[in-house]
């Protein structure tokens, strides 16, 4: 008997398994009864075993893990601080989700205002430099370029009036930490 | 009846047994002795499903004493789908399984799960203690080898065995709650019972003497007259677990 066939003469001791050519199986086969028989025994003594082994464990080691278990309970939250922390802790995957919805609108509000003053800003070496926001044809290039000195980066700006920048951004440009 | 079962049926108050879902309404408006109640219901059979899994008393009743307390830090989520005790066991079962993942020991390979049909005639054994095998469970002999036979099963196979012959779980649940399909507990289930039925096979066919009397109550019948107790005092030594109703 193949133990495919025996996985059936399980399922059926489990109630897993309503077929009736199972059950005519165990009934007409001696052999097929005393499997599930076995298999129902082997329950028996495992189930058994373990109550009596749970039954073993001193009640003294169980009302000290009562004692641990009641100094960590957390009293349920009645204050209406603690009802907003906890609303927010039940629902922080929604909280965070409008979070950074919010985020995004409000970026997007800034970059496609109508207009800006220039703003003046000073280079590392001192001198004023004049900026400008303006609008750009196509999202930016950002090319990394191996050089002597490092890995560079090289950012291609393409304005709507047909310039292009480029900002390189040498290794020694670069801020440890940032 | 064993520990476990009586405390499922623990009164609070001295008369109906007080509801689960009372004590978790209680519990969960902040009433300790509510809780507390239910963990006096509950510890000793979350720890023999605990025991049963990791083979191991303090590890076991460091996963039960776990399990309580995130019972009771995530009790307002509970909300009455299933009985306070299923919701337990499925917490006290994923940290058992979280355990056995991070303290992994050496255990023996499995064969290969998805395959029972090309392993031939390695089918079930057609063969049973005969007598009482309930009273087979008096025996040291016994119990120390089913002891032996559960730890030699592989941390998988021991984990379907435990769910499903102590807390009747469906094929469908333990799928669910280690995350595989059911047909891989199908498997597992089914080499798990065929390796116990092994191990415990020369005890099967060639019982010992006092395993015999045992089964069959000879020996309590002996004692007895020696003794001169009636033979169905239920001494420490010979209390048979009572078969718990699903």
């Amino acid at each position: 008997m193949s133990a495919k066939s025996d996985l059936e003469l399980m399922e059926h001791a489990d109630g897993e398994l309503d077929d009736a050519d199972v059950a005519a199986r165990i009934e007409r086969d001696p052999e097929a009864r005393a499997k599930v028989d076995a298999v129902k025994q082997i329950g028996e003594l495992v189930r058994g075993h373990l109550e009596l082994s749970a039954d073993a464990v001193h009640d003294a080691r169980f009302a000290a893990m009562w004692r641990r278990v009641d100094d960590q309970l957390v009293a349920p939250a009645t204050g209406l601080w603690s009802r907003i922390s906890g609303w927010i802790d039940r629902y922080r995957g929604h909280v965070i989700t409008g979070a950074v919805s919010a985020g995004a609108v409000a970026a997007l509000a800034l970059v496609l205002r109508p207009s800006a003053p220039d703003i003046g800003v000073r280079t590392r070496g001192g001198g004023p430099i004049q900026v400008r926001e303006v609008a750009l044809r196509a999202t930016p290039e950002i090319d990394s370029l191996d050089t002597p000195g490092g890995s560079s980066t090289v950012i291609n700006l393409d304005d709507e009036d047909g310039h292009t920048t480029v900002i390189w951004v040498t290794p020694e440009d670069t801020v440890e930490g940032i | 009846m064993n520990k476990a079962a009586q405390q499922a049926s623990i009164s609070t108050h001295g008369r109906d047994p007080v509801d689960d879902r009372e004590l978790v309404l209680a519990a969960q408006r902040g009433d300790r002795d509510a809780f507390k109640t239910l963990f006096e219901r509950y510890h000793r059979r979350a720890y023999a499903l605990a025991f049963g899994v990791l083979r191991h008393e303090d590890d076991a009743l460091d996963v039960v004493q776990d399990a309580f307390i995130k019972a009771h830090k995530y009790l307002d989520k509970f909300e009455g789908n299933s009985s306070f005790y299923t919701w337990l066991y499925r917490i006290v079962m994923n940290l058992a399984i979280d355990h056995l993942r991070k303290h992994r020991r050496v255990k023996p390979v499995e064969l290969d799960e998805t395959r029972i049909e090309a392993e031939g005639d390695e089918g079930l054994l057609p063969r049973i203690l005969g007598g009482n095998p309930a009273r087979a469970l008096v025996d040291k002999q016994i119990r120390a080898r089913i002891d032996q036979a559960l730890d030699e099963l592989s941390h998988n196979h021991r984990a379907v065995l435990v769910m499903r012959e102590l807390e009747g779980l469906s094929y469908e649940d333990m799928a669910q709650a280690m995350s595989c399909s059911k047909g891989t507990i199908m498997s597992r289930l089914f080499h798990a019972r065929r390796n116990m039925q092994k191990r415990l096979l020369d005890l099967i066919d060639h019982p010992s003497a006092e395993l015999v009397e045992d089964l069959t109550g000879a020996g309590d019948r002996s004692r007895a007259e020696d003794d001169d107790v009636p033979a169905n005092d239920e001494s420490p030594r010979k209390r048979a677990p009572a078969a718990r109703s699903r």
